[in-house]
């Protein structure tokens, strides 16, 4: 089991590098002009220039850039934003709460919803409500997510407005307020989907020799199904998770701009139309850093939950 | 010839056409017409402003109304649909025109190329895809169509790659690519005349579940502003102007909405339709009651009555 973890562990570290140089990378292939991005387009005389230069590391080679961006990473100093003029870490440490607590938010919906309603779809295979719910999720997973929170957002200002539409509140629970429709606009997909794995997933385990050896045994249908059947199908179910969470990190940017959150995703989509790229760099570098932690994660528990996955 | 004698054979367990495929095909044909002739459909230019006409209702000169600067919102639907199925499918083809020969050079040939690729495949794989493509657009520029279809189409190699891979390395191993061999055919005839065949149906299946998320993410870019811009009707974009008038006019921003699940929804459910019809694993045996019926039916079509 040791080797099993470190081994993934040398894996992600080297991914990581790699996956830095190429951001670092792309993102300087942008045709416009940095400086111009920090003036905001002033015309300005050659010595300003060379100073904003040096204040921005910009004099550096390229490389001299990426490993004081990478170093300070180590840091905690990322940089500092062109539109805003501000360190990035500064920038994120007050948008940081309200990411993390949608996309947490989130996933707790889809745990909750998606496995459970997956499972039950499977155990009454082609019953009313399987077929309701095949449907539904069909729909659910062909809308995008800014199109869920804009009906979400009718919904609830003209008809029944019980949620606020916009904005955060003040502390995490009053948050939970505000961040419900978002999180439900960003789970809704992710919760079709998951629902889809698992139903399918749940159909298979339950068609397989074992389980008519259980039932034979005369062991209860909640017993085959919750004990027996969900554990065999827990693998899949897991990777679809994670999954959920790297297109939850996606998602969350159309989300926040929908619902005007002042959130990491917003900063995102607001630093690549400005070419802000310290922060561009940054906040994709830190959603890829936390995929991939995910991913370890599933990683780590697939070698719990099943002996034979250490092997290799 | 041959070709059509294996599908009349697969027709005697399963058929393509059921309830849903045909209904998402109609579906899918209805919009592609609309698509295609929008020049002749419809009744006003997607991008003139008639700023006197600006927010109206449904009107007799207006079907469904008018948006902020008087554009007739049925035209910019119609338009709309071209913007987004060009796009969709030019994501779709660029994933393809790298995705398949990469998959199929490192499936075939193996060795130190295969690892090379793999391993890049892996790295574009720890990416959350949007966020790969927002990195890449924000590296080539944002603000312009073209910019975003290449970004998007890259985010769909590594999959497709890697599908045609694995399905390449299970051809490889037949006995009748050792034949071929044996023939002294080369490779890349090999390869492209006789794997592709075979493991084609796959592909396809793949690139219609593909196409509908690619219409997603192209959608979910210009509603971004990153993808398909101001003036051209594209329904991401629709969406996106239609939001800021949310309370006075909702149909700007539902009726694009919809348009975008009608597309997704029937290309889902005629990806699932290819994919039972395709795979003969996935395809259920008739049952007993229904072959009997099966073969009652075609015993009487032939003029027997009773066959012992």
């Amino acid at each position: 089991m040791f080797r099993y973890v470190s081994k993934r562990v040398i894996q992600l570290v080297i991914v990581f590098f790699i996956v830095s140089i190429l951001i670092f990378a792309v993102v300087r292939m942008t045709p416009l002009d940095p400086i111009a991005s920090i003036s905001k387009g002033k015309a300005m005389s050659e010595e300003t220039r060379l100073a904003l230069m040096r204040e921005y590391d910009l004099d550096k080679s390229w490389a001299g850039q990426y490993f004081s961006w990478i170093g300070g990473l180590f840091r905690g100093d990322l940089g500092k934003s062109f539109q805003y003029r501000e360190a990035v870490s500064d920038l994120l440490s007050v948008r940081y709460k309200t990411s993390v607590q949608l996309v947490a938010m989130s996933t707790v919906m889809i745990v909750f919803l998606a496995i459970p309603l997956g499972v039950i779809s499977a155990a009454h295979k082609n019953s009313l409500l399987d077929q309701t719910l095949t449907v539904t999720s069909l729909v659910f997973v062909s809308s995008p997510p800014f199109f869920t929170g804009i009906l979400l957002m009718l919904l609830f200002t003209m008809v029944w407005p019980i949620f606020p539409t916009f904005g955060t509140g003040s502390d995490f629970w009053s948050n939970m307020k505000y961040l419900f429709l978002p999180s439900v606009s960003l789970a809704a997909v992710r919760i079709a989907l998951s629902m889809r794995i698992t139903r399918s997933n749940m159909v298979e385990q339950l068609q397989a020799p074992y389980i008519q050896t259980a039932t034979a045994k005369g062991l209860s249908r909640r017993t085959i199904v919750y004990k027996h059947a969900l554990k065999n199908a827990a693998i899949p179910i897991m990777t679809v998770t994670a999954l959920d969470i790297s297109g939850m990190l996606g998602g969350s940017v159309l989300v926040e701009k929908v619902f005007s959150l002042n959130g990491v995703g917003s900063l995102l989509a607001d630093s690549i139309t400005k070419s802000d790229y310290p922060v561009t760099q940054s906040i994709t570098l830190i959603m890829v850093l936390v995929f991939m932690l995910c991913n370890l994660f599933v990683d780590i528990m697939y070698g719990i939950i099943d002996p034979r996955v250490r092997l290799d | 010839m041959e070709k059509k004698k294996a599908f009349s054979a697969k027709r005697n367990t399963g058929t393509l056409f059921t309830i849903p495929v045909v209904i998402s095909l109609v579906i899918l044909c209805i919009i592609i017409f609309c698509a295609v002739f929008a020049p002749l459909i419809a009744p006003y230019d997607p991008v003139y402003q008639d700023i006197s006409a600006a927010h109206s209702g449904s009107t007799e000169a207006h079907i469904l109304g008018t948006d902020s600067v008087g554009r007739d919102l049925l035209s910019r639907l119609f338009y709309g649909g071209r913007t987004t199925i060009v796009g969709g499918l030019a994501i779709i083809s660029l994933s393809i025109l790298l995705g398949l020969p990469i998959g199929l050079f490192c499936g075939y040939y193996g060795g130190i190329i295969d690892s090379i690729f793999m391993r890049i495949c892996d790295i574009l794989l720890s990416f959350p895809s949007m966020l790969l493509a927002f990195v890449l657009v924000a590296g080539f520029g944002r603000g312009s169509m073209n910019n975003a279809i290449i970004a998007l189409g890259v985010i769909y190699v590594p999959g497709l790659a890697r599908l045609v891979r694995s399905l390449t390395l299970v051809e490889k191993n037949k006995i009748y690519v050792e034949a071929l061999r044996s023939m002294c055919y080369s490779d890349l005839r090999i390869m492209f005349v006789h794997i592709i065949p075979n493991c084609i149906s796959s592909v396809i299946i793949q690139l219609t579940l593909d196409m509908g998320y690619a219409v997603l993410d192209l959608a979910g870019m210009s509603f971004l502003g990153f993808g398909v811009q101001a003036p051209t009707a594209d329904w991401g974009n629709m969406l996106n102007e239609g939001r800021g008038y949310l309370m006075q006019q909702p149909m700007l921003a539902i009726l694009p909405g919809l348009c975008i699940i009608a597309l997704v929804v029937s290309l889902n459910i005629f990806s699932d339709g290819l994919y039972r019809y395709l795979e003969p694993q996935q395809r259920k045996l008739p049952t007993f009651k229904k072959y009997d019926r099966m073969r009652e039916k075609a015993l009487r079509k032939a003029g027997v009555k009773n066959d012992e």
